[in-house]
């Protein structure tokens, strides 16, 4: 698997070129991506109904995943941080963008993980 | 670029992986720091201040988010000499806005361009660093200019001083107890419309105010009994004769300071009700400039020992003069030395150099706040100021003797709990003289041994020695900084500190 057929599953190769200079920075992010602790502050805080700290971790997911170009999680992220935003957060709502945010982690973990696999 | 020299960049993200990415895009060209949540970026601020060259700083982060990091900035005036570069991923305007009216230069917005976060980084530093070069310009030519103008008229008042067979103290006193006087009296009416710069103005032209001694002949000067009436219509006359030798200056003749030191001369013997002198003036038609000098002028006269004269208490000295035993003065100004009675009394009981340059100081700092356009200016001066502050601070509750010796003078000042160990002033001057030796003879000689073997790379030393104080003898240790200038091959002063004194009991003298 190259980097172009990788981001083709979790996000835009163009774009991450375009910003970034060269593969080998964004090869070394992406894989630090997988040691990110942002997602599983994200579980811990929604099972404990602490918005605050979700909306923190969710914005975090999103930031990153701009930078890396993960159109993918970036879309379910944005949602879900926008959701947490709220004044008066929709418990129902959140639980179902939690959901796509967990499904669309996993894919991109998944992902990158078999490309370094074959790295 | 040199390592040592290179710009460092403050990087403030909660989440280490955004951290890393900067890092990652600058770390070739800056030295980086990092802090990972707003506390821990002012307390970096904090302890290292302008060191740091640019900050790159998140919004969104748990506890002590971004834009406090720029409230706690703005409160210090760390943000006019600090540029910040905010970076996140929240886009809407009225955050940016905010960011921007809370004087951040810049703002990032996720995702990232590599080259564009390096260029904005460049240009940010670029523009500022001229900015700050320009500052300190402005900043060390004010506070030359400033310190050379003290300077000449301290000489020049110590001259007649020192004819008057007075103490150098009077001039600082009257100093201090005038600038205490008078922000004391802004505080409690703007009746006569001083400002900031009237008060450093006064100030300073209060150590003028006995220059007309100068003409007045020793004899009667420094007679130790009463005064003929003769001898006291001519002693009168220094009050006259200092305002029309500031008069007849050729040039500088409108300058303010002069203006105000001469109505200090002619007018700071005259009294509220009009039984002074020269002129008899009454109330308010006496300068407050000269009223304010008056006061100051006779208490430090009541406190201080004279040739015909013991001193007086300063409790005794202040009834004395509330009582109108010393001629009448306006009742607001009474008020005045009574609130800020004991402040006068402190100050006083410090006595030194050093703590005329601090009123100086703090003056020019006072003024450079009421002036807006230089807004700029007050963070580095102000920095000095907290400095000072703090290492007095410390100084005076470290049960230590501080010291710091200037090559290039000889003149070795320690902190006043040192100088009381020691029984001595403050200033110390030729620390192995003949007249004054605190070391015995073989550890100073060890000492200037070992500071010796220091060099630039390794400037630290220490050693035990042996010190003779009011107690007695102690053993302590002593450990030192030795300072350098560029280029010097031997240091230009050092400063360090003796602890862990303990007394021996070994008999006095070798």
């Amino acid at each position: 698997m190259t980097l172009k057929e990788c981001y083709s599953i979790i996000g835009d190769y163009n774009d991450v070129m375009k910003r970034l200079p060269r593969e080998t920075m964004v090869i070394k992010f992406i894989f630090r991506f997988l040691d990110d602790k942002s997602y599983s502050q994200l579980i811990t805080a929604l099972e404990t109904d602490d918005y605050k700290s979700a909306f923190m971790a969710a914005h975090t997911i999103k930031g990153l995943c701009q930078n890396l170009s993960f159109t993918r999680l970036y879309e379910s992220s944005h949602l879900l941080t926008e959701a947490l935003r709220s004044e008066t957060p929709d418990k129902s709502l959140i639980n179902a963008l939690a959901e796509q945010v967990g499904e669309d982690y996993k894919t991109t973990v998944n992902t990158i993980n078999t490309f370094k696999a074959e790295q | 670029m040199h390592r040592k020299n290179r710009q460092k960049i403050l990087i403030v993200d909660d989440n280490k992986m955004n951290r890393e990415f900067l890092i990652d895009m600058l770390e070739n060209e800056f030295d980086i720091m990092e802090a990972s949540d707003g506390f821990q970026a002012i307390q970096i601020l904090r302890d290292y201040g302008t060191a740091i060259d640019l900050m790159l700083l998140d919004i969104i982060m748990p506890e002590v988010d971004g834009f406090e990091v720029l409230a706690m900035m703005n409160e210090n005036y760390l943000i006019n000499d600090i540029p910040v570069i905010m970076i996140s991923a929240e886009n809407d305007d009225s955050c940016i806005e905010r960011a921007y009216e809370m004087g951040v230069t810049d703002y990032i917005s996720r995702p990232f361009n590599v080259a564009v976060v390096r260029r904005r980084v460049t240009n940010t530093l670029a523009l500022h660093a001229k900015h700050k070069k320009l500052i300190s310009i402005i900043a060390e030519q004010v506070y030359e200019k400033e310190k050379n103008n003290n300077m000449m008229v301290h000489i020049l008042s110590h001259i007649v001083e020192f004819r008057n067979g007075e103490s150098g103290m009077h001039v600082l006193n009257i100093f201090s107890i005038t600038n205490l006087l008078l922000k004391k009296l802004i505080e409690k009416t703007n009746k006569y419309n001083l400002t900031q710069k009237d008060i450093s103005l006064i100030t300073i032209a209060s150590a003028l105010h006995d220059i007309g001694k100068i003409s007045i002949p020793s004899a009667i000067l420094n007679k130790p009994g009463r005064f003929t009436p003769e001898e006291f219509e001519i002693m009168k006359t220094h009050t006259t004769i200092g305002a029309s030798l500031l008069e007849d200056i050729p040039i500088y003749n409108d300058d303010p300071l002069v203006k105000v030191a001469r109505e200090i001369c002619r007018w700071h013997h005259e009294r509220f009700d009009g039984r002074g002198y020269p002129d008899g003036l009454k109330g308010d038609e006496i300068p407050v400039s000269a009223q304010i000098v008056a006061v100051a002028d006779v208490y430090d006269a009541l406190t201080s020992e004279r040739c015909y004269k013991k001193a007086f208490s300063h409790e005794q000295a202040f009834q004395m003069i509330i009582n109108g035993e010393c001629g009448k003065f306006s009742p607001l100004l009474m008020e005045c030395l009574a609130e800020c009675h004991n402040d006068i009394i402190n100050k006083l009981q410090i006595h030194s150099n050093e703590h005329m340059q601090e009123i100086q100081l703090q003056n020019i700092v006072d003024e450079l706040i009421q002036c807006d356009e230089t807004n700029d200016l007050i963070s580095p001066i102000k920095q000095i100021d907290r400095e000072r502050e703090k290492s007095r601070f410390f100084a005076k509750h470290a049960q230590e003797l501080q010291f710091d010796y200037d090559c290039r003078t000889s003149v070795v000042i320690v902190s006043e709990w040192g100088a009381n160990l020691i029984g001595s002033n403050r200033t110390v001057l030729n620390i192995g003289g003949k007249d004054k030796c605190i070391m015995c003879n073989s550890d100073l000689q060890d000492f200037r041994n070992i500071l010796d073997k220091a060099d630039i790379n390794n400037p630290d030393v220490e050693s035990n020695i042996i010190l003779d104080t009011v107690d007695g003898r102690m053993s302590g240790k002593i450990i030192a900084h030795t300072m350098w200038e560029n280029n010097t091959p031997k240091y230009t002063g050092v400063i360090g500190k003796v602890s862990g004194l303990i007394k021996i009991s070994e008999t006095k003298g070798e």
